[in-house]
């Protein structure tokens, strides 16, 4: 009975708190069902280890009343008949709200929410098909609410046969609500989605009948994630006693070791003594009394020898970053621009609770220059759309001084402009938002601290680029200068003068006073390989020798071919070729391929040179950085120590520490930022 | 001295330009121009001419980079357009050549300015006019209203006698672009002096209070930055017929500069400063001490206004004991006030009590 009114409640709470579920305008109402059924989609094909394949389709069905269908498709395991009415018809149904991992449906208030709007904007139910591979057909059935007993209505059920396919689901629902287009729309989510699910593929279609159609672009899944155990320092008191009261362990010792992560033997004796707890005391008979002291010994409010007990962090392998190859993908297929950079940094942890940040930006023509830039927020693979000024994630990329790194910024606070886009995403156990509506990320020092750093790695990497750019620019106006303009300037003051052209090559060599090097780097459609010309001019008045250097991809698997100059390999990943003496008003031209890349997977290549004069367009060799090169593949190369396996529940050894140590930015690291930047 | 010049010196000395890029490439050198620097750090006050003129700094612009290199070459497509066009006897606007530039692909240029400046850079370098280039400027010259009789060759190639307060409407005779002698005229005229007035609305206030006939003036309207027509009537006027020209301006730091501009030349024209100021015209008001004597309305100086003044204090034009006074009295105040702010004490207040009594202070 008392369960029963308990739900009563949470059905009446929906009814009356829409607003803050993310159904308060008609235009939220719709990306928010969207969001819940996709969200339902990606999460039960990423249980499945099924590359999904999703389809979206808003039809308007009455324009004065605003009433429109949403119909969402997928390619899932679908869900068996007799979970259906619990899926749909109950709210806060599933297992995930109580596992401790990364996962998107942690975010909304379920799909029933959906169809509970809908049922109280148009009385109608929802439709729902579900097929599960072992099951020849379908089934068909319309899913209403009674809001008061929070229990679902079923009508005309059915069995239909879907054909070929073999599994998914498909939910078609009415509301009302309004498509509209921008910043916060249907469109938006679904491309920002994209880009975080790149190994997904999206298919919409808006009430005008256009199709959007993001492709996938990886075949990778995400990594499985792995529920873990709670850690100490994230329970709260309820959680506690709960734990406790329910636990059939017969010793306290056991209890802590089993029921949390971080917890070895001696920790687990500690707290016991720090919280007066008789080791042998069987958990279920704690008083509320030693459940609150055995809580302040887990938040360390408990000394022993004046320090708090000390625990392991928990492990980080129930988080599932995005990664920044696949980031790259996704932004690069969303928005046409060039260069992305991206950095994943180091799970961490705060209050018990595991935590990722990663960040990636995208910078070029494709977007507006005098605009703030486009901030992407995503929390464990879910788009943020709302509340942008409120959220931890803003406030990190705010925090930074962009100036620095060649974005425009009043007075170096505040969203920076120009053409880019940023995004962050924090994966995590537990997302902490500023309200029920679910949309800004709260304050955490510790998120925060690590997402500036992020953004920080990464505006260096913007502004290596930016470096770069700009001195390829320069060579560009060089060459235009001496290959257009001055032949123009001969003939035109020749031709005015009735006098012969005169020999340029003086002017010139005055002009350039320089040895240049012209680089392209392009992807090559027809034999799928990246095509790489270095051209080396010699634009002084004596003869030149160089050796000149490139970074190339050879760890990412790519083979270079068609390179006739040959060369040697230095290191991992650069290549040299020591060139014959270059006469003044001369060239050499180096050129290879990289096979087994794609498209987008390297765009740009560093040059460097060995010689005394300066080369425009490449960087002189630094040794030192070759060496450490040189040494960090020894070190790679070398064989692996012997590391702990984890034994999950091995009774008396200790739980090895799970958590990679954050990684220390050594004279080593910060070099090969230079010589690689953070491109790849 | 900026004069006239024949056809045959105009095309010798563009091809002059010409021939130090040629001579240039030939020595296997960047191919340059050479050209006077046309700041304020390089005008000179000449006593001969009374006027300000271009000082001995010089700037090579030479082809090294990117941007001089293609003025360079724009200057050579100018030149080879105007010698086509004095081959052809056809003249065109500045903006016409602007057009045309388009298809001068490498040479073509940006922005209309970049096209102006150059012809300014090439009259510099040539001591010629844009006239003797066969380009025009395609912004009218001002308007004028007064007891004065001048003709003008109209576009049939006859002269028309034409007098400023008779034969003309309320908007008064409208001063073409070219005021050369070969155009106009001055015949006669029954005034003491001529008034250059910055705004329309002022200049309209005065005619329709008859002050030109109740003070006996040619009243003449600006229209802001007097354009070059603008200047070069109130030269010959004031030289041909010794009329003194007192200029009725807003008062802010940009009408001194309108001044500065009509009495000692522009910085951008210093080259024909001679030919195009008049030395001898005096700034009537709004002063910054009549902001303070009349209390008119004023607005306060802004960032721009007080970094113009600021330029001021250190422009040769402005090193004139009273111009240093005024611009520190405004700075002092840190005020400013339009011309039409005389109208607080009503409409006739200008030409009853404000002109009457600044006039008399000179003595007109």
């Amino acid at each position: 009975m008392a369960a029963n009114q308990k739900q009563v409640a949470i059905s009446e709470f929906f009814e009356k708190n829409k607003h803050f579920l993310g159904f308060d305008t008609l235009n939220r109402a719709l990306i928010t069902a969207v969001k819940e059924a996709v969200d339902n989609a990606l999460d039960a094909c990423e249980e499945a280890r099924i590359l999904p394949d999703i389809v979206v389709k808003i039809t308007k069905l009455d324009n004065k009343k605003d009433i429109l269908q949403l119909e969402v498709e997928d390619n899932g395991p679908g869900i068996p008949r007799a979970s259906i009415e619990k899926v749909f018809g109950q709210l806060l149904f599933g297992s995930r709200f109580h596992a401790i991992r990364q996962s998107r449906g942690q975010q909304g208030i379920g799909i029933t929410g959906v169809v509970m709007y809908s049922q109280l904007t148009t009385g109608d139910p929802t439709h729902v098909e579900s097929k599960i591979a072992k099951e020849a057909t379908a089934v068909s059935v319309d899913i209403g609410l009674d809001t008061r007993k929070n229990k679902a209505i079923k009508s005309n059920q059915d069995r239909i046969d879907w054909g070929e396919k073999a599994h998914g689901l498909k939910v078609k629902t009415k509301m009302k609500a309004k498509y509209q287009r921008g910043r916060q729309s249907v469109w938006q989510y679904l491309r920002m989605t994209s880009i975080v699910n790149p190994h997904a593929d999206i298919l919409f279609i808006d009430p005008d009948g256009e199709k959007h159609h993001w492709q996938r672009v990886t075949e990778r899944l995400p990594g499985r994630v792995e529920a873990i155990k709670p850690h100490p320092n994230g329970i709260e008191l309820g959680q506690l006693q709960r734990l406790c009261s329910e636990s059939s362990e017969s010793r306290m010792t056991k209890f802590l070791r089993r029921t949390f992560s971080g917890v070895s033997q001696r920790a687990a004796k500690q707290l016991c003594e720090v919280s007066e707890i008789e080791e042998k005391l069987k958990p279920k008979s704690l008083t509320p009394q030693q459940v609150r002291a055995l809580l302040e010994a887990f938040q360390g409010e408990r000394l022993l020898d004046e320090k708090p007990v000390k625990l392991l962090n928990p492990p980080t392998s129930c988080l599932s970053p995005i990664e920044e190859l696949l980031i790259k993908k996704g932004l690069s297929k969303t928005i046409d621009s060039k260069f992305v950079t991206t950095m994943t940094r180091a799970p961490s942890v705060t209050q018990g609770n595991p935590f990722q940040v990663e960040v990636g930006l995208i910078f070029g023509d494709g977007m507006a220059a005098d605009k703030p830039v486009e901030i992407l927020r995503f929390a464990n693979r879910v788009p943020l759309m709302y509340q942008q000024g409120g959220c931890l994630l803003t406030k990190a990329i705010e925090s930074v001084d962009w100036r620095q790194y060649g974005l425009d910024q009043a007075g170096g606070r505040g969203v920076p402009k120009g053409p880019a886009a940023i995004l962050v995403h924090l994966a995590s156990t537990n997302v902490q938002f500023t309200s029920e509506a679910k949309e800004a990320l709260s304050d955490n020092e510790t998120v925060m601290e690590e997402a500036r750093k992020a953004m920080l790695e990464m505006g260096r990497g913007l502004r290596k680029h930016l470096e770069k750019q700009k001195k390829m620019g320069k060579t560009k106006e060089k060459f235009e200068l001496i290959n257009d303009i001055i032949p123009a300037i001969a003939e035109k003051s020749a031709a005015l003068l009735e006098l012969p052209v005169p020999d340029l090559a003086g002017s010139i060599t005055k002009i350039m006073s320089a040895v240049i090097a012209e680089t392209t780097t392009t992807w090559n459609k027809e034999t799928k390989q990246t095509d790489v010309h270095i051209t080396l001019y010699n634009y002084t008045a004596r003869a030149r020798s160089y050796t000149i250097l490139v970074n190339w991809p050879e760890r990412q698997g790519a083979t270079m071919v068609g390179n006739e100059l040959g060369g040697r390999k230095e290191a991992m990943g650069v290549w040299a070729w020591k060139l014959e003496t270059l006469q003044p008003g001369s060239r050499t031209v180096i050129t290879y391929s990289l096979d087994g890349l794609e498209k987008g997977d390297w765009n740009e290549t560093d040059v460097f040179y060995r010689g005394s004069q300066e080369v425009i367009g490449a960087t002189k060799m630094d040794e030192k950085l070759l060496e450490e090169i040189r040494r960090q593949e020894e070190a790679l190369n070398a064989p692996p120590p012997d590391e702990d396996i984890d034994e999950e529940g091995a009774d008396e050894s200790p739980e090895p520490e799970a958590v990679k140590p954050e990684p220390v930015a050594t004279a080593g690291d910060t070099k090969q930022t230079t010589l690689f930047g953070g491109d790849y | 001295m900026a004069e006239r010049k024949s056809i045959e010196e105009t095309k010798t000395a563009l091809h002059d330009v010409v021939r130090e890029m040629y001579d240039r490439i030939v020595k296997g050198e960047p191919p340059t121009m050479t050209l006077p620097v046309r700041t304020k750090n390089n005008i000179g006050f000449d006593p001969k001419l009374g006027v300000y003129k271009y000082g001995k700094k010089q700037t090579i612009r030479d082809a090294t980079s990117l941007g001089s290199a293609k003025q360079l070459l724009r200057a050579l497509h100018v030149i080879e357009f105007i010698e086509s066009m004095i081959d052809d006897g056809k003249s065109s606007t500045l903006r016409e050549m602007y057009y045309i530039s388009e298809g001068w692909g490498l040479g073509k240029f940006q922005s209309q300015n970049e096209s102006n400046n150059l012809a300014e850079d090439l009259e510099i370098v040539t001591r010629c006019l844009r006239e003797d280039f066969k380009l025009r400027p395609e912004e009218d010259g001002a308007r004028m209203i007064g007891n004065l009789t001048l003709r003008e060759r109209n576009r049939r190639g006859e002269w028309m006698r034409i007098n400023a307060r008779d034969d003309v409407g309320d908007s008064g005779y409208g001063v073409p672009y070219n005021v050369e002698a070969e155009k106009i005229e001055f015949l006669e005229h029954d005034i003491n002096f001529i008034m250059a007035i910055e705004t329309g609305g002022m200049f309209d206030r005065l005619v329709e209070n008859g002050f030109d006939e109740d003070f006996n003036c040619a009243l003449l309207h600006l229209k802001g930055q007097p354009a070059r027509s603008t200047r070069r009537i109130m030269k010959r006027m004031s030289e041909e017929w010794d009329l003194p020209v007192v200029v009725f301006l807003d008062g802010d730091p940009w009408s001194f500069r309108i001044f500065a501009s009509i009495a000692y030349g522009a910085i951008k024209t210093a080259h024909i400063s001679e030919y195009l100021a008049t030395p001898t015209s005096t700034y009537l008001g709004i002063t910054a001490d009549d902001i303070l004597a009349y209390d008119l309305p004023s607005d306060d100086l802004s960032k721009k206004d007080i970094e113009a003044l600021n330029a001021e204090l250190s422009d040769p034009r402005f090193a004139d004991g009273w111009w240093q006074e005024q611009i520190n009295m405004m700075l002092e105040v840190g005020k400013k006030a339009e011309q039409q702010s005389l109208a607080k004490y009503g409409l006739d207040f200008v030409t009853e009590t404000y002109l009457p009594e600044k006039l008399q202070q000179l003595g007109l």
